[in-house]
């Protein structure tokens, strides 16, 4: 008999941190069993919910304790359920999956990182390796936009992100509220209020792909190049090893191409319409 | 093309060739009508191998008549190599993963023709190679005994795609049926010692010719109009064509395409609570044609059927050299006879190449 030693046996992890980040959205930390790879930023795991199903969910924070963080939406039948899971709760994690984001590629480069919603998770960590070897990169400046107020995740660390030297942090929100004394407008709006520079700006991007559109229309416009701009895509992430299918734009595998591609490398597919 | 290894015998012989390989205990699966239909199936006699059938095939057409020579039905080798639904683990309550055991058996397959050969090719540069422990398991000691087609029906277009008539390579055993000779030839060390155990003889000049006008007759036969020299790069400019609407315009979104295809390997996992409160992950096969297949929470990235078949066909003919090194079709002609609506992956070929040297982008 031959056991079947598949890529789907996930390894059990405990929660031992949850923060509930907005109305929908909540940060579980995980700890992860001593042999489990450690993650690097805008890497993925699959999280399985025992009987429910598995997700794929970016890794969006890696403690120094060396918990993982995954930022959570309940949007669908396996992440409502973790509006019920609490410290202590166990759930499956295989992983780490997908390429990140260019951390070599950053050495020396401005950043510019632009977010939409919960596109932010992914590039927290973007974010926290710039915080711990500053003087590794360039000006970092972050974009973040989301729909109204109730949704930006993360509010309680932007001061944080400010704090870290020769940055810029500018928050939008689609529509205000009666508190929102800050910018209104899509997160695109933001672009012309930095000072890009051209010949050594490498730009990170992650959200909707409506946003990405516009954003890669708009970066480019202030002279980025293709091999400048990352993307980094959602798509259904079902195996997570380049075997189920089900992440394919055109000839490549989202899961183990992506999820992160240079705008160069997806230019051909990234206009047409469903592929 | 040597011919120096080819032997022949009579009927007797290849009879004679299932018995010894039954002997040495494998298990033999091959062609057997069940319900009028032609399925893969274990074997237990060899007068179950449907020589005395015909299977008529047209688009989304099927039926069984008495002839002489039989192709296929929708069951491939994928079936049992990748099988439809596959237990990955069951987890307790206390979150303890059983994980399964597949035993090591020896199978062998008897009578498949060469497009399905082709097709375990292309698998084992996908489930093969990225290492599925099931697939492997049952591929390491797999027996492959081809039987070359000589009477291609009408959807088959293996010529074109290089994969048939005649199986090149690849296998342990091929044998061509020829009125009342049957020509054999080996490909592995196993598939010679086993043509040894027969009563063969080196083929005469008069078979030889029969052979090759049948091989020639058979090749120009399953043939489609089109030729694969640049299609997948010609195909890659038809992104934006609309085509694809009108080619999908009957399209039922069944999926049957995907189930009978032998290279389909897309699958999903699925969850089932069982009642001593485990729960089992199973995997499921799944087609690019299913409305969830490209679906996420709060999203769809393909909700139109014309983006789907787009995304089949340029798979079969264009990612997969991209992704694996070769062509994702093996010309079986499976997708067009178990389409409900008949819809014709030819027709459809040469629709869009002619849209694309009409209109098709210039730049890359």
């Amino acid at each position: 008999m031959v056991k079947l030693l598949s890529k789907f046996i996930p390894k059990v992890a405990t929660i031992r941190k949850t923060v509930i980040e907005t109305y929908n959205i909540k940060t579980v930390y995980l700890e992860v069993p001593h042999d489990f790879e450690k993650p690097m930023p805008g890497q993925f795991n699959e999280l399985y919910v025992r009987g429910a199903g598995e997700i794929p969910i970016s890794i969006s924070d890696i403690t120094e304790e060396g918990l993982i963080a995954h930022t959570i939406r309940f949007v669908g039948t396996v992440t409502k359920m973790f509006t019920e899971l609490k410290e202590g709760d166990k759930v499956g994690v295989r992983g780490p999956y997908g390429n990140g984001w260019p951390l070599s590629e950053l050495r020396g480069k401005d950043i510019l990182i632009v977010a939409g919603g919960v596109g932010l998770a992914p590039l927290r960590p973007v974010i926290r390796e710039v915080e711990r070897n500053r003087s590794l990169y360039g000006k970092l400046m972050i974009l973040y936009g989301a729909r109204t107020p109730r949704d930006l995740l993360y509010r309680y660390e932007y001061s944080r992100y400010e704090r870290i030297p020769d940055s810029e942090v500018l928050i939008t929100v689609d529509r205000g509220d009666e508190n929102w004394t800050g910018h209104v407008g899509v997160v695109t709006t933001l672009i012309p209020k930095v000072d890009i520079d051209p010949n050594n700006t490498i730009a990170l991007v992650c959200g909707p792909e409506i946003m990405m559109r516009f954003t890669v229309k708009d970066l480019m416009a202030r002279g980025l190049k293709g091999n400048q701009i990352y993307l980094s895509l959602e798509r259904r992430m079902r195996c997570g090893v380049g075997l189920c299918g089900h992440c394919q734009v055109g000839p490549l595998f989202v899961c183990t191409e992506g999820p992160v591609f240079s705008y160069e490398t997806i230019k051909r597919y990234f206009w047409v319409e469903q592929i | 093309m040597t011919q120096d290894k080819y032997r022949y015998g009579t009927e007797l012989e290849l009879r004679k060739l299932f018995n010894i390989i039954k002997e040495k205990g494998y298990r033999v699966i091959g062609p057997k009508v069940i319900e009028n239909v032609i399925r893969l199936a274990e074997l237990k006699d060899y007068s179950e191998l449907p020589f005395n059938i015909e299977d008529v095939q047209g688009p989304g057409t099927y039926k069984l008549v008495k002839g002489n020579f039989f192709r296929h039905g929708p069951d491939s080798p994928k079936k049992f190599l990748f099988p439809p639904r596959l237990l990955l683990f069951k987890v307790y309550d206390d979150w303890t993963i059983e994980i399964p055991e597949v035993e090591e058996e020896l199978i062998a397959f008897f009578g498949i023709k060469p497009c399905d050969l082709a097709a375990i090719k292309a698998m084992d540069k996908v489930q093969g190679e990225l290492g599925d422990p099931y697939y492997n398991t049952v591929r390491k000691n797999l027996l492959i005994v081809v039987e070359n087609c000589v009477e291609p029906g009408e959807t088959c277009f293996c010529s074109t795609m290089g994969t048939g008539p005649i199986a090149e390579s690849g296998f342990d055993i091929a044998y061509t049926r020829i009125g009342d000779v049957i020509v054999f030839d080996y490909d592995s060390e196993l598939g010679a010692e086993l043509l040894r155990e027969l009563n063969l003889k080196p083929l005469d000049p008069d078979i030889r010719s029969k052979y090759a006008e049948v091989v020639e007759k058979a090749s120009s036969k399953a043939r489609a109009d089109f030729s694969i020299e640049g299609l997948p790069e010609e195909l890659e400019l038809s992104l934006e064509s609309p085509i694809y609407k009108e080619v999908t315009e009957k399209c039922l979104g069944c999926a049957n395409c995907n189930m009978v295809c032998p290279t389909c390997f897309c699958f999903d996992v699925v969850d089932v609570p069982v009642l001593d409160g485990s729960a089992e992950r199973i995997r499921v096969w799944d087609g690019c044609f299913s409305y969830s297949y490209a679906i996420v929470a709060g999203g769809h990235f393909r909700p139109d059927l014309w983006a789907r078949y787009r995304h089949w066909l340029l798979h079969k003919f264009s990612y997969w050299l991209k992704q694996f090194g070769r062509f994702g079709c093996v010309g079986c002609g499976r997708c067009i006879t178990w389409c409900p609506v008949g819809i014709d992956v030819r027709e459809s070929i040469i629709k869009i190449i002619n849209w694309v040297r009409s209109h098709g982008e210039t730049s890359k």
